[in-house]
């Protein structure tokens, strides 16, 4: 059936095309990079609670090895498409690539709605995926992670199915394991320390003292949490920052001129990340509308909370004295804004690159598993650092010499490695 | 008085003499005289004898026979027999001897017995042999007291043989008929009747023949013919029925056996004690008092004497169900078979009321007393139910109301339901306070007052049981109050909290809501009366609080489904730690847990986020110490009472690791850990959801319907607070699907995952047309649709609209199966509707809303699949695609979006009607048509029309206003528009204006003809008003600002 309308995978394979040709690939390597290398599907049947049996739809799909064994999550979605999946694999061969960590792209799932599923059939769903495709992944072939709709649990039940077949314990089958149980400490700091290391480096290369500097942070999550917290770290200042109201279904910005205090403010947060605004009035924090954060007159934007954050019409809101903006979410900026922000001479660190610390975890996760020997938090985040300061500099030397957007020089980056692998195997 | 002076006590030194006495009398000095003594003292003490009802008649017997020997000249050779009966007594010293004396005992014209004197020794002969005249006599007269007595006693004993037990008794039961035709013939006329219907019962053709001998006009005619004749029967004189009697009587004898017969009295006798009672079951307006002495005076006999017939015992039930609960035959019906007599006394004793009043208990009670009742019975049959309870409750009668009003001469309110509604929301706090202010009548206060010492301290929640609240089936459920009190202080302190809780939920009959909502399904006229439930609150003190562990409700339908693998009578059960209001309640942003106890392993939640998010965030909790209901946050609260909060471990998850754990013995402290409420636990243990899941399935069985409950558990067990039928509560009730409604009249229809509900009102349709979202091939375009949708959530008026529109919304990950929108994006519409269009044979799942299911629970939007594909679902293409859209008008941004969003306004493609969605969950079917406009709404609209039309400048015209009854929504077809028009003073303005509106008069006539087919020769009422009236305040513009009842200020065209 021919796919009408937005298609991702086409998105995916267009954008690889334009990258293609600015490396200018030879078609070979091209034919090879833009599809995936293999993918599998098969039928999974569970036996359901009533007692019948019920077949779902597994796949994994394995775009490029070429740099290491596949890495990337699975998916429990009730209307998944293959052609999801497959850009979605295509992006994590080069998200691990950008980060430059011996990883190579894949994804995979089950078409099913877990909402309909009970505990023991989520865990049937799981054993059985394992079941089909247990030859074809491993820690040395493609190693999954959580993704929509799956977690540590369900990853659980996975390695103790992978394990039961294969004879042995291979906790580095699987990543995103909770901490004690195969899991790594520093995950969750990972990606919101991950993007202040960016940022970090992106500063020296703009002539920014860091503690000099100010920001506005959109999110108060897992990731605008730990960002703000090693960002104040290195002495910068959070003049602003915007999360959601539960309660008033709507977002609301935090002012605070002499900047926030961030151990104060998540003494007034809840779990959900809302700041209780009553609270925040009395502790001297004025209380703006959602969209004051990007207005503020920062040197740097944090936008950490939702896609399309920045877009054609507000990108003029954003104040003239902002240098930097670190994508700490996926697809913050639209194409649209992210031309103007380029004619502006403003610098924007791409998601990718910039909230690549999960995935660099979730490597060191692995490594720490395969070794069976767990490392402190501390060489973590000191690992951390290492690998996300070597990418930022690849990224940002190539976007210097060739005068374009950090963000193609991070595709450039990454699928010139990739294509690198492929050439020194002889398979291009 | 004097002891020595009373010849017949008997102390020890009375007897001392006596004896005395007999020994000189022995010794013979005047013997004949000591004689005579000695007789008239044996007879005197044989009198004494049968005189004493306390023993028994042989008992008797040995005492006479005791006695004889002493009245003889010879006591001490003398013996005596008394033989009655086949039995004999006989003196210790018996035996026969040659020296006999006899006499014969009869009784019935009949010798039954006999008493015989013997001497053991010869003595000399005295006239007859040995004894003496007198003796002879003397012992004729015994025999004669003792014949007397035995008969006496024989009919007595029979009559008491029979009631005690019938089947140990062979006696002839023919005495006690006689006996009874005697003394009380209406009795025995009565035992005829059972006789003849018992006959009757096993087919005696003989018995038949005797009752229509009675009923014979003329012994030639034949039966059959005279009873069609409109003529009275004749009256038989009671010498007839004597004649019956008999006849049926004989029959009866000659049918059945003597032991049958007997057992049919006896059993006819004993139903007889509660005869009274019966009588008083079948009077109209007994009073509580009567009712309650009856009914006690009955039960204190003892245990046999309370038998009674099935009959009578169903017929005194059935009229106490009647009279404390309801006379709805669905209800008498189920409750005839679970209430005992028992249950009535117990539960008098629990009912407070004027003791002259008749009043009832209430929807409420009725509710939860029955279903108390149904679970005590069927305890037996189901291990799960063992261990259900009730919390203590008293109740106060409807009447109790009443009598308050009339106490405090308040009579004038019951015209409060006829105001204006404004006036009642103005009346109503000051209402509140003359409630209060009211003294109770002594009665009550007294039974007040044993209300709160029988419950003690304990926190107790005041409850309204109207009514109402059982009839009509009427969802009346939260309109009246409920309330709740600490119940501590001394005991006037803690009176006059009860009273002040009480007089305010009478208050509430008044309170405009509820007036609001009975004008609206015509139940104004109604004579409401509120009855009160007093419950003890179900829970344990921890610290300065006092909570239940859970509470919560649950439904045996489903009306919110979040799976189709769900069914709607898998039931569901909403439920919350600490008091169960916030899970009644729906608080709009706090999530109470979802479970299907048919399903209870299919969740809402099953992302860890999601149900962190969907998850308790406080709770409501009695402070003791603060005498008040508080909201507190439930984490800390959790957390600081770890260790003293009944069965935390199975309330509670751990969140750690992006996963949710069960609290597992030592390995947590969780005072350092997140936790959320998710009783994964309590689910997962085997006993709380089955307990559920039964309670259900019997209520329902037995009581005919799907049901509502609402319970708590203090951590030792489950308790059930409230029991109704499900329709009742107020987002249940059932609206049919309306049948004639024209088809292009209809928008769409759906026959599948449809849950009860019914939306009215509705102005405007947001419509996603799924063939051309789909192919939209930019990411951006996908997300401006959503930003649309947003935007127009904010732009129209709130719950007004429906938003329609392809597949999944919300959808997150693949954007294309479902406009990636936020719950903020739609939380304004009346109904979430996703439509399945079969794509290349294939049609796609939708999502039920689970991306934001509690929130849309939460706030009541309802959620609605449509599946236009299927052959008998209607979806009316054409009406979307000819409607104007006002996308580009309303959000100018977005007027690129216009082909594949379409704003509907429901009025333009109706002239002025709005749309109703009317779906009904039982019949799994929803409809959504097109309503023409209301008369009142016709007639606004009508006068808007006018008023946006004319020229303001021309007529000098200043502001119009509406009032009457098109202004507060009454109008009929009749109905004429009252209008006042603000003008300046010009006498030329003003005849021109009156011609102007003449001829909007005579065109709205004809139009209101073609609606209604009310023919009306003027239909607009204008009142003229000017500066100077409106300064002065004068006549019609007292209206224009009236503090009570405003008029409703058009808007003018555009100056």
């Amino acid at each position: 059936m021919a796919e009408k309308g937005f298609n991702a995978f086409k998105m995916a394979q267009e954008q690889f095309d334009r990258i293609a040709e600015k490396l200018e690939l030879d078609g070979g390597t091209r034919d090879l990079l833009r599809t995936p290398l293999r993918e599998y599907h098969f039928s999974i049947p569970v036996r359901m609670d009533d007692g019948s049996i019920k077949v779902f739809k597994g796949f994994r799909i394995q775009h490029n090895d070429a740099r290491g064994p596949c890495k990337g999550g699975i998916r429990f979605h009730p209307q998944e498409t293959a052609d999801t999946v497959r850009a979605l694999s295509m992006w994590m061969t080069w998200k691990c690539s950008v980060v430059n960590i011996p990883l190579g792209g894949g994804k995979g799932g089950v078409i099913c709605d877990p909402h309909n599923l009970s505990q023991r059939e989520q865990e049937a769903v799981c054993r059985g995926w394992v079941r089909q495709i247990s030859k074809n992944v491993g820690p040395n072939e493609d190693v999954p992670a959580p993704d929509v709709m799956t977690n540590g649990q369900h990853m659980l039940w996975m390695l103790d199915e992978y394990e039961t077949i294969s004879g042995g314990r291979y906790p580095g089958f699987i990543t995103g394991k909770p901490v004690g149980h195969g899991g790594s400490l520093g995950r969750t700091e990972a990606t919101g320390y991950g993007v202040i290391f960016s940022l970090r480096e992106a500063c020296k290369g703009a002539d920014l003292e860091l503690s000099n500097t100010t920001a506005s942070v959109q999110g108060f999550g897992n990731v605008g949490q730990y960002a703000i917290e090693l960002y104040t770290k290195y002495g910068g200042k959070v003049v602003c920052v915007s999360c959601w109201d539960q309660g008033d279904s709507k977002a609301h910005s935090f002012f605070k001129e002499d900047g926030v205090d961030l151990k104060e403010l998540r003494s007034i947060t809840d779990r959900f990340g809302s700041i209780n605004k009553v609270k925040a009035g009395e502790l001297g924090y004025d209380v703006l509308s959602g969209d004051a954060w990007l207005k503020q007159d920062v040197d740097i934007l944090i936008p950490a909370a939702l896609e399309n954050a920045i877009t054609g019409d507000n990108v003029a809101n954003i104040n003239e004295g902002v240098k930097i903006i670190v994508e700490g979410a996926n697809g913050p900026t639209t194409p649209e804004a992210d031309e103007i922000l380029f004619n502006r001479g403003i610098v924007v660190i791409p998601d990718f690159l910039a909230n690549a610390g999960g995935v660099a975890c979730s490597y060191f996760e692995q490594v720490q598993s395969n070794t069976n020997y767990y490392w402190p938090k501390d060489e973590v985040i000191g690992k951390l650092d290492d690998k996300m300061t070597e990418a930022f500099y690849s990224v940002m030397d190539i976007s210097k010499r060739r005068n374009i957007s950090m963000r193609d020089a991070a595709y450039m980056i990454a699928i010139s490695r990739v294509a690198e692998a492929c050439r020194l195997r002889g398979w291009v | 008085m004097e002891k020595d002076y009373c010849p017949y006590l008997s102390d020890d030194r009375h007897e001392e003499n006596d004896v005395n006495t007999g020994d000189r009398i022995g010794n013979g000095t005047d013997w004949k005289l000591a004689e005579r003594e000695k007789e008239l003292k044996c007879i005197y003490s044989i009198s004494a004898v049968v005189r004493d009802k306390d023993i028994t008649v042989k008992e008797a017997m040995k005492r006479i026979v005791d006695l004889i020997p002493l009245a003889w000249r010879y006591p001490e050779i003398t013996c005596a027999r008394i033989l009655f009966d086949d039995q004999e007594v006989v003196t210790r010293n018996f035996r026969e001897t040659l020296w006999k004396q006899a006499g014969e005992i009869r009784y019935g014209d009949e010798v039954k017995g006999s008493i015989e004197v013997y001497y053991l020794q010869e003595r000399e002969s005295m006239g007859d042999g040995p004894f003496l005249a007198e003796e002879s006599n003397l012992i004729e007269t015994i025999a004669e007291m003792v014949g007397t007595y035995l008969e006496k006693r024989r009919i007595h004993q029979d009559l008491r043989d029979l009631e005690r037990k019938p089947q140990a008794d062979k006696q002839d039961w023919e005495v006690i008929l006689d006996l009874l035709i005697k003394t009380d013939p209406r009795g025995s006329l009565r035992i005829t009747r059972r006789m003849i219907y018992h006959l009757y019962r096993i087919h005696n053709e003989e018995i038949t023949n005797v009752i229509n001998g009675i009923c014979t006009l003329d012994e030639n005619e034949a039966d059959s013919e005279w009873c069609g004749i409109n003529i009275p029967n004749p009256r038989e004189d009671i010498a007839t029925l004597e004649e019956v009697q008999k006849k049926v009587f004989m029959i009866a004898k000659r049918s059945l056996s003597p032991q049958e017969i007997t057992d049919l009295f006896n059993t006819w006798l004993m139903a007889d004690k509660a005869r009274t009672l019966l009588l008083m079951s079948q009077r109209r307006g007994v009073s509580l008092l009567d009712i309650s002495r009856e009914l006690n005076h009955f039960w204190d006999l003892d245990e046999d004497s309370r038998s009674l017939a099935p009959e009578d015992d169903v017929t005194i039930r059935t009229a106490l169900i009647r009279h404390f609960f309801t006379g709805k035959l669905r209800y008498v019906n189920v409750a005839k078979n679970y209430m005992t007599l028992e249950n009535f006394v117990t539960l008098l004793r629990n009912i407070v009321g004027p003791s002259q009043g008749e009043g009832k208990l209430g929807g409420k009670v009725s509710g939860i007393f029955l279903a108390e009742k149904i679970i005590e019975k069927e305890k037996g049959r189901f291990e799960e139910l063992r261990d259900i309870r009730f919390p203590k409750s008293w109740y106060l009668t409807t009447d109790t109301m009443l009598s308050l009003i009339h106490y405090n001469d308040l009579d004038e309110i019951s015209h409060i339901k006829y105001m204006d509604p404004n006036e009642i929301r103005q009346e109503q706090p000051f209402l509140e306070q003359i409630f209060k202010n009211s003294l109770f009548p002594p009665d009550i206060l007294g039974g007040l007052r044993g209300i709160l010492r029988d419950l003690g301290n304990r926190p107790i929640i005041v409850r309204s049981s109207s009514l109402l609240e059982d009839s009509f089936g009427a969802a009346f459920s939260g309109k009246y109050k409920s309330l709740f009190l600490v119940n501590d202080g001394t005991e006037e302190e803690r009176l006059s909290a009860l009273i002040n809780a009480i007089t305010e939920v009478y208050a509430s009959t008044f309170a405009p809501e509820p007036i609001a909502y009975r004008k609206e399904r015509g139940l104004l006229d109604f004579f409401e009366e509120m009855g009160i439930l007093i419950q003890e609150v179900v829970g344990k003190r921890i610290g300065d609080y006092f909570i239940p562990a859970f509470a919560g409700v649950a439904f045996s339908n489903n009306e919110f489904r979040w799976s189709p693998r769900i069914r709607r009578e898998d039931g569901i059960i909403r439920m919350v730690a600490g008091l169960g209001t916030r899970a009644v309640d729906r608080v709009g942003n706090d999530y109470p847990v979802l479970v299907s106890p048919n399903r209870p392993e299919i969740q809402v939640n099953t992302l860890v986020d999601e149900t962190v998010q969907y998850s308790q965030h406080n709770m409501d909790v009695i402070n003791l110490k603060k005498g008040r209901l508080e909201t507190v946050p439930t984490l800390e609260f959790l957390r600081q009472n770890w260790d003293d909060y009944p069965m935390i471990d199975r309330i509670v998850s751990i969140h750690r690791d992006d996963m949710l754990t069960p609290v597992v013995g030592i390995l947590h402290d969780a005072r350092d850990e997140d936790m959320v409420i998710t009783f994964s636990k309590l689910i997962g243990d085997k006993r709380f959801i089955p307990q559920i899941k039964r309670l259900l399935s019997i209520l329902k069985e037995k009581m005919g319907n799907p049901v509502d409950i609402e319970f708590a558990h203090d951590g030792d067990a489950l308790y059930i607070l409230q029991c109704r039928p499900q329709s009742h509560a107020i987002e249940m009730e059932r609206v049919p699907i309306p049948k004639n409604i024209p088809q292009d009249r209809k928008l769409f229809s759906a026959g599948k995952y449809v849950t009860t509900s019914h939306i009215e009102n509705i102005e405007y349709v947001v419509y996603v047309d799924p063939a051309a979202y789909e192919t939209l091939e930019e990411r951006e375009m996908i997300y401006s649709v959503a930003q649309a949708v947003g935007a127009l959530n904010r732009a129209l008026p709130k719950r007004k609209f429906i938003l329609m529109g392809p597949g999944r919304w919300g959808s997150r990950g693949d954007i294309k199966l479902g406009v990636p929108i936020t719950y903020n994006d739609i939380n304004n519409t009346a109904l979430l509707i996703e439509i399945a269009r079969i794509k290349g044979g294939y049609q796609p799942e939708l999502s039920f809303g689970t991306h934001f299911f509690q929130d849309l629970v939460e706030a009541d939007i309802h959620y609605l699949p449509l599946y236009p594909d299927e052959p008998e679902n209607l979806f009316n293409d054409e009406m979307f695609r000819i409607a104007p859209n006002h996308l580009g008008e309303l959000l100018p941004k977005y007027a690129g979006l216009e082909d594949v969003i379409k704003v509907v306004d429901l009025s333009e493609i109706s002239r002025g009607g709005t749309l109703s969605v009317v779906m009904d969950g039982e019949a799994n079917s929803a409809l959504a048509y097109m309503r023409p406009p209301d008369h009142w709404l016709w007639r606004m609209r009508k006068v808007e029309e006018i008023a946006a039309s004319m020229d303001v400048d021309l007529y000098g015209v200043k502001g119009i206003y509406v009032i009457g009854s098109t202004k507060e929504g009454t109008a009929g077809p009749e109905s004429d528009i009252d209008i006042i028009v603000h003008q300046v003073e010009d006498e030329e303005k003003r005849d021109a204006l009156l011609s102007r509106l003449i001829g909007w008069d005579e065109k709205m006539c004809q139009e209101n003809l073609d609606r209604t087919g009310v023919e009306m020769e003027r239909i607009l009422d204008v009142h003229i008003v000017t500066d100077d009236d409106i300064a002065n305040k004068t006549s019609w513009a007292t209206h224009i600002d009236s503090p009570y009842n405003p008029a409703r200020k058009i808007s003018l065209s555009d100056q």
